[in-house]
């Protein structure tokens, strides 16, 4: 705790200035979230005073056993260092939105052949509650998929005939058949996913991962997020830019979403007319403006602004060269295939993913949204598949080559998964399906996941996980154990919690996906 | 975080091994964390068998008990973690690695001695050798020196983790452009510390390659787009702790690949568009 007998200068700015009432002076506030309110504020002022920082890191560390406390979240002299040696230093997350079906893609489900149109059986259901989509259905009726598939590779995996490129890769996967979530519908499901709970205001996984090791690159954004253009106009899944947000940790952390286009960052270009120069200065006269209403005010989103401007500043000469892909060879094209020139396409954005990953962007999430395949599935997940299998494979193959795989973790997988049973009309060729929390399947592959490998397993029918289940927590968890971090120990105070990731429900590592 | 915590706890207790007496405490318990109870644990009780309790061990698993106190040799679980690494039964099962030989001793000793729970019994020394040699000297007393010297030449070094021996990052990311010979150069005095570099897109040449050449602890090195040729990789050839090189998009040829294929901790070496591609393993 802040103790003014030891501090002299500098408690006296965490209130508001002697312009209201400080906190401090309310009353039935309890006094553990007034000390949490006080350092806060104080903290991130004394730190915004640029050079002061500095006095006081030697201040903190005269005051001793206070220090390292004082440290834990302040945002220049947070300790970045990941809790022990790292394998990866980057990640590419490719985040299929609206939910893939388990059963034409990784969870080969031969017995289902036979079963064609027959009813689930209850036993296997368990009484488990439906979607108003389907709960209605008289019959639920099992569909088999129409997707044929082979082992592949010394791994003998089984891959889909609809991921004819992925399939080459078979003995560097390692998927997961038996992740399971909470949510059953998409909004809560992909916040899950995304930030570990299904209610708005967390930060991201990427925030996370920025707050807790910064930036490689301080000329670029730590976190970025590209939304991919649809390739069918069905079943499109909203996104919104909740999904990437830093929540109650400093905006800073939050993705900078790169947009389709020539204009990849809006606003980013001088208008005409207006100099470089003329821009620094400008900047610079807001960034003075700012400052003194930040000594005059202490809130700490005022720092943030001027280094958000000063972002975007670095941005302006750092994204051009980024977007430019003149200077790749022409054996790119033949891995991600001709549609990675299209802006906005989602071959585009692996190639992009690969190019911030070289820069050194910690975070790039790409967001594919259109697998939420309710009817028409067999007609729109070969379109989906099509789409995705071919970039997919160029993204891991040219990490590959260029030895980049061995610290980059690529992690591939929508929210949930999707129902045995056919949501709608039956035909062998067409049918649909509806969204399944209780059991799906995802990949990860590079920087010290276990390679070669199926682990979990469903029942015959993909409803239920009979053998070694894996939470969305544990999947964080091991995400962040292959950057170095201790996912328990990861964490920023808030509400009164030490709050992080996983949240408070038991989570661990899951060593079987590590080497 | 699990796997973490025990081998910490193993190493302390290997550490201690002198000193401490040998119970059941300080020598078996960090054996089965080390290497059983994330399956036989709180979290999963694989075959309904739990390894974290003295008590636990004695009750046994679903088909009963796996300790005959005082006769190892009819112990299943002695013969559980001295099968063959093939076998289907070994444990640790699912291709972990097997438990090494002083510590298969010192479980072997606890229940020849009648497996007691807190009394003393003969076992037999630790190897301290287990212990990872550190990557690097301790970092903490030059880091303000590491820190200052890089950040007056536009470059950072940042501490690989809080391991204070794990050493430190050279990072060029943010201005791969200022990163040259010259600068590489003015790093000698830390070049002890640094166990990766980071020197992709540099202006880093085989000039440079003289200095890095002599960072002995360097395991990693990235030179991908950058300038330099096979006469520079040949200045690495005494890096004997170097493990990945990356020299893609260079110049390099086959004899630049050839000079440094002998180092002796060599893993992985890159050279994605440059004539000496593919890389023969
Ligand atoms: C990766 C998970 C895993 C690890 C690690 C592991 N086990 Fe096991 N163990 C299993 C499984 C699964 C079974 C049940 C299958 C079998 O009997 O082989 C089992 C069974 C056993 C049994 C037989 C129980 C019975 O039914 O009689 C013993 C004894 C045992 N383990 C001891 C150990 C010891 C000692 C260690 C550490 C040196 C260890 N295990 C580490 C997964 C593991």
């Amino acid at each position: 705790m802040i103790d003014d007998r030891h501090v002299p200068d500098f408690h006296h700015c965490s209130d508001h200035c002697g312009e209201q009432p400080s906190i401090l002076d309310l009353p039935h506030i309890p006094l553990g979230l007034k000390q949490e309110w006080l350092e806060l504020e104080t903290r991130r002022h004394f730190l915004g005073r640029g050079a002061k920082a500095l006095a006081w890191a030697g201040l903190a560390s005269i005051l001793g056993r206070t220090a390292p406390h004082l440290l834990a979240d302040t945002g220049a002299l947070i300790d970045r260092r990941p809790h022990f040696a790292p394998k990866a230093k980057r990640a590419i997350y490719l985040f299929m939105a609206g939910a893939p079906s388990q059963f034409e893609t990784l969870d080969y489900k031969p017995k289902l052949a036979g079963m064609f149109d027959q009813d689930l059986p209850e036993s296997v259901r368990g009484g488990q509650t439906l979607t108003g989509m389907t709960a209605s259905q008289a019959r639920l009726p099992i569909a088999p998929s129409f997707a044929k598939f082979a082992q592949h590779g010394k791994s003998g995996l089984w891959m889909s005939e609809l991921f004819p490129n992925t399939a080459k890769l078979a003995d560097d996967l390692c998927v997961i058949k038996s992740l399971y979530t909470e949510a059953i519908n998409h909004e809560p499901a992909i916040l899950s996913m995304t930030t570990g709970n299904m209610f708005p205001g967390k930060p991201s996984l990427g925030s996370w991962l920025a707050y807790g090791l910064g930036a490689i690159n301080e000329e670029l954004p730590t976190f970025v997020v590209m939304t991919s253009k649809i390739p069918v106009r069905t079943n499109v899944q909203a996104l919104s830019n909740r999904l990437w947000s830093s929540g109650f940790l400093s905006p800073e952390y939050a993705a900078v979403a790169l947009r389709a286009g020539n204009e990849p960052v809006l606003y980013l270009q001088d208008p005409k007319g207006v100099s470089r120069d003329v821009r620094r200065a400008m900047i610079d006269g807001v960034n003075d403006l700012n400052r003194q209403l930040f000594e005059r005010v202490g809130d700490p989103e005022i720092n943030t602004r001027i280094s958000q401007y000063e972002m975007a500043f670095r941005m302006q000469t750092s994204v051009p060269d980024l977007t430019d892909f003149s200077d790749e060879p022409a054996s790119t094209w033949d891995l991600y295939g001709p549609k990675a020139k299209e802006p906005g396409t989602y071959a585009y954005n692996c190639l992009m993913a690969r190019r911030l990953a070289e820069r050194g962007v910690r975070f790039t999430q790409i967001f594919l949204r259109t697998w939420d395949n309710h009817t028409n599935l067999p007609t729109n997940i070969k379109v989906m598949c099509e789409d995705s299998d071919r970039p997919t494979y160029g993204l891991i193959t040219d990490l590959k080559r260029r030895g980049m795989l061995d610290d980059t973790l690529v992690i591939w997988g929508g929210e949930f998964g999707r129902t045995v049973y056919s949501q709608g009309t039956l035909k062998p060729d067409n049918y649909g399906r509806d969204h399944h929390p209780r059991c799906f399947s995802m990949w990860m592959c590079g920087a010290g996941t276990r390679p070669g490998v199926s682990y979990g397993q469903t029942d015959d029918f993909s409803y239920n996980i009979v053998k070694d289940p894996v939470h969305i927590r544990d999947l964080h968890a091991t995400i962040l154990h292959q950057f170095g971090i201790d996912h328990n120990k990861l964490t920023f105070k808030f509400q009164g919690l030490d709050q992080k990731l996983p949240g408070v429900l038991p989570s661990r590592v899951v060593p079987e996906l590590l080497v | 975080m699990p796997m973490r915590r025990a081998i910490v706890l193993f190493l302390a207790s290997a550490g201690l091994a002198a000193a401490e007496p040998a119970t059941f405490g300080s020598r078996v318990v960090p054996i089965l964390e080390k290497n059983c109870t994330v399956c036989h644990g709180a979290e999963k009780q694989k075959a309904e068998l739990r390894l974290d309790s003295h008590a636990a061990i004695l009750i046994g698993a679903k088909s009963g008990e796996i300790l005959k106190p005082g006769n190892a040799k009819a112990s299943e679980l002695m013969r559980r973690i001295t099968l063959p690494e093939a076998d289907d039964d070994v444990m640790p099962s699912d291709g972990k690695p097997h438990l090494r030989p002083e510590e298969i001793a010192v479980l072997e000793k606890w229940i020849a001695a009648g497996a007691p729970a807190t009394a003393e019994f003969d076992a037999p020394a630790m190897v301290p050798a287990v212990i990872a040699p550190p990557a690097a000297p301790d970092y903490r007393l030059r880091l303000a020196q590491a820190n200052e010297l890089a950040a007056g030449l536009g470059l950072r070094l940042v501490p690989r983790s809080r391991v204070v021996t794990d050493g430190l990052v050279l990072r060029t990311a943010s201005a791969p452009g200022r990163c040259d010979d010259a600068a590489i150069a003015k790093l000698a005095p830390v070049a002890d510390l640094i166990v990766e570099a980071e020197l992709a897109r540099t202006k880093v040449t085989d000039a440079g390659l003289a200095s890095i050449g002599t960072w002995q602890n360097l395991a990693q090195l990235d030179l991908a787009r950058t300038a330099v040729t096979s006469t520079g990789v040949a200045r690495l050839a005494s890096l004997a702790k170097l493990e990945s090189l990356n020299l893609s998009e260079t110049k390099v040829d086959g004899a630049g690949v050839a000079a440094v294929r002998a180092l002796p901790a060599l893993k992985k070496v890159w050279a994605f568009g440059t004539a000496a591609e593919p890389v023969a393993p």
